[in-house]
């Protein structure tokens, strides 16, 4: 895990061990072990990269689709189709639905969670594989069931509540809770939260100075993580929105794209690339605080 | 500072036994050592002590008050841990601070005892680091300070060296000490190491399987001690045959030796065969420290002799094992020059010193 925070984009050069027996087969067998790896990187980088570039030619090149070729790759670039689709007024108003889900389900999740995670490591160990299950129910159980069923309750017993907006966060909650949880749990034991609480409490710590003062600070990776992921979960969920038909996000890049290609395309991309830039900023800022993401569980 | 009992305090984990049936009283301002192998009971004591594990009977005492019901919180006792557990939030100062704040200790009084800490430490120059950005040592004495700094009533340390090397450790367990005798904190320490125990504590509590075998002061326990066990666990023993004359007095290898220890658990109507000679049908033992033994050099006669098989010179003494004919190995320490004459391969007497104390055992 701890592998994450370590460049692994150079593959690191071993030196061969001396091995009087044979001295000429080992860096000859190393520079093919190395060929292979490098070969391996670039197919990988080439699978992600071209239909990126793809979509990036198609979005902000102002040329028809079936001129799309070698010749065409550096004429008529422009941003003026995400000009355009950021000036959508409707945009903003799904942006900040889904913001506004983001932080609740964030808020629900550990709101949840964290107690949980934190007894089931100080006080009740055995606790802790039976979580770690039920934290993956979510997952084994698709959002069509879950819809339905819990729609079919919803709607008999609080009619009202699954028209607003606010119904999904709910479902959200549930369905981060997998990440959550492991990021807590993991984030937990690598803090070494049973006796950190131990030595607390024995300088006369009260149970809430020992959550506020010592697990919660020292928990911040995981918890910034288990936030991340909830929020790019809810930002980029588009199965339940779609289904009890709410405008989130997702629903409205789907339907915008269907209306205008090009430019949702545009949106696209810009969504993609700054959520890439968001997550990038969270690792940065918790690396400068000496935490890597090895404390957070992934 | 404060007086420390334990009365009949048993715990088990599901079928393990950890403490059976264990007593132990420690006196204001006294420094014990817990000592035993692993899994005596020695952390399942201290943590006991502390209050993060309730005991399944008995009773704890402080100063004649039970305590065994409170909360480790209102206890007001000092802990170290064997991993520091420092917090990884704050810094050095923060972390000693981190008690007094806890009880609202106004800010010129919380920082004016950091600051002494930190002096008496030698903490001054990593004050403002965080755990991650010091050593193994420099955390350990962040923790012991932080342990103190809230005057508590009794210090609790669980192998709070064993994660260091062999130089830092020996510096830190006289700081430990020191400290201790300075601030006169009444304390319990944890150590499987002997050397460490032997070296700190004004008393040592020796256990084995969740009892309590033996607690007295070091020196005590190394030239007296009540059990074989005992006498195994501090220090190197020789385990050779002892006879008993009719007198009571017992000989080992020859000679009269002053039997302690578990001479009380020998039978006394015993068959009595002749002056001086062996009292007895029943095989007995005596435990014999290597420098309470003698070696000369013989001449080889007739019949079957001792053997020197192997001498490895130790500074101020040279170890010597012999093979006896009828002994078997024998570990004796030979003293500075004494040692000169001797050699691998040479045959040689091996007696007990007059009037060392012994371990007699069934
Ligand atoms: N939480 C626990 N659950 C189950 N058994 C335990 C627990 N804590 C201790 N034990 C058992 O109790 C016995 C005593 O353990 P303890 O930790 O007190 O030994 P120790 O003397 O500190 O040993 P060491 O020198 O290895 O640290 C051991 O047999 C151990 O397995
Ligand atoms: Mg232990």
């Amino acid at each position: 895990m701890s592998a994450v925070t370590r460049r692994t984009d150079v593959p690191r050069v071993q030196v061969p061990s001396a091995s009087p027996a044979r001295p000429a087969r080992g860096p000859a067998r190393h520079r093919g072990l190395r060929v292979v790896r490098w070969s391996f990187l670039t197919v990988l980088g080439l699978y992600f990269l071209v239909p990126q570039l793809a979509m990036a030619r198609f979005a902000f090149q102002n040329v028809p689709v079936v001129l799309l070729n070698a010749s065409t790759l550096f004429s008529k670039w422009s941003v003026s189709s995400l000009v355009d689709a950021l000036s959508q007024a409707a945009l903003w108003d799904a942006a900040k639905t889904s913001a506004m889900l983001a932080v609740l389900s964030v808020v629900l999740d550990l709101a949840l969670l964290l107690p949980l995670a934190i007894i089931a490591e100080i006080r009740a160990p055995r606790l802790r594989p039976v979580l770690s299950a039920l934290t993956l129910l979510p997952w084994v159980i698709p959002p069509i069931a879950l819809v339905v069923g819990v729609a079919a309750t919803f709607r008999s017993v609080a009619p009202g509540f699954l028209t607003s907006t606010l119904s999904l966060v709910p479902f959200y909650a549930i369905w981060a809770m997998p990440f959550t949880y492991r990021a807590l749990d993991s984030g937990l034991r690598a803090i070494n939260a049973r006796t950190l609480v131990e030595a607390a409490r024995s300088l006369g710590a009260s149970e809430l100075t020992v959550l506020f003062r010592v697990i919660v600070p020292n928990l911040s990776a995981s918890i910034v993580a288990a936030s991340g992921l909830t929020a790019a979960l809810v930002l980029g969920e588009f199965a339940f929105a779609s289904l009890l038909l709410k405008n989130t996000l997702p629903t409205y890049l789907v339907n915008y794209q269907r209306d205008s290609p090009q430019a949702g395309m545009a949106l696209a991309l810009a969504v993609m690339v700054l959520t890439a830039l968001a997550l990038g900023a969270v690792v940065h800022m918790l690396r400068r605080r000496g935490l890597g993401m090895s404390t957070t569980g992934f | 500072m404060a007086t420390i009992e334990m009365i009949g305090v048993r715990k088990t984990f599901g079928t393990t036994v950890a403490l059976a049936d264990l007593h132990l009283q420690v006196e204001s301002g006294e420094m014990v050592c817990l000592l035993g192998p692993s899994g005596c009971g020695k952390t399942t004591a201290l943590r006991l002590l502390a209050g993060f594990e309730q005991p399944d009977a008995g009773q704890i005492l402080v100063d004649g008050e039970d305590v065994t019901h409170v909360s480790p919180r209102h206890r007001g006792f000092g802990m170290v841990f064997q991993d520091y557990s420092l917090f990884p939030n704050l810094t050095g100062r923060q972390n000693i601070a981190f008690g007094l704040k806890v009880r609202r200790k106004g800010a010129l009084e919380t920082a004016e005892t950091v600051d002494r800490l930190l002096a008496v430490t030698r903490l001054e120059k990593h004050a403002d680091k965080y755990p991650h950005q010091m050593s193994g040592g420099q955390r350990q004495r962040v923790a012991l300070a932080r342990a103190i700094a809230t005057e508590p009533r009794l210090l609790l340390l669980d192998e709070p060296l064993s994660a260091l090397d062999a130089q830092v450790r020996e510096h830190l367990r006289d700081e430990i000490r020191r400290l201790q005798q300075e601030v006169g904190v009444t304390t319990v320490f944890v150590t499987h190491d002997q050397h460490e125990a032997m070296a700190v504590a004004d008393r040592v509590a020796v256990m084995r399987d969740g009892v309590l075998e033996q607690i007295d002061p070091p020196r005590v326990l190394y030239s007296r001690p009540a059990s074989q066990f005992v006498a195994g666990f501090v220090g190197t023993v020789n385990r050779l045959s002892a006879e008993r004359a009719v007198d009571g007095a017992w000989f080992v290898l020859g000679a009269r030796v002053e039997a302690v220890g578990d001479t009380v658990a020998v039978p006394d109507a015993v068959p009595v065969v002749g002056e001086g000679a062996t009292a007895d049908s029943v095989p007995k033992h005596a435990v014999v420290r290597p420098e309470q033994l003698h070696v000369n050099r013989a001449e080889s006669g007739a019949g079957p002799v001792a053997r020197l098989v192997a001498l490895s010179f130790l500074g101020a003494f040279t170890r010597a094992v012999i093979e006896h004919p009828t002994e078997g190995l024998v570990t004796a320490d030979v003293l500075g020059e004494a040692a000169d004459g001797l050699a691998v391969g040479d045959a040689v007497a091996v007696s007990v010193r007059p009037g060392a104390g012994a371990v007699v055992l069934q």
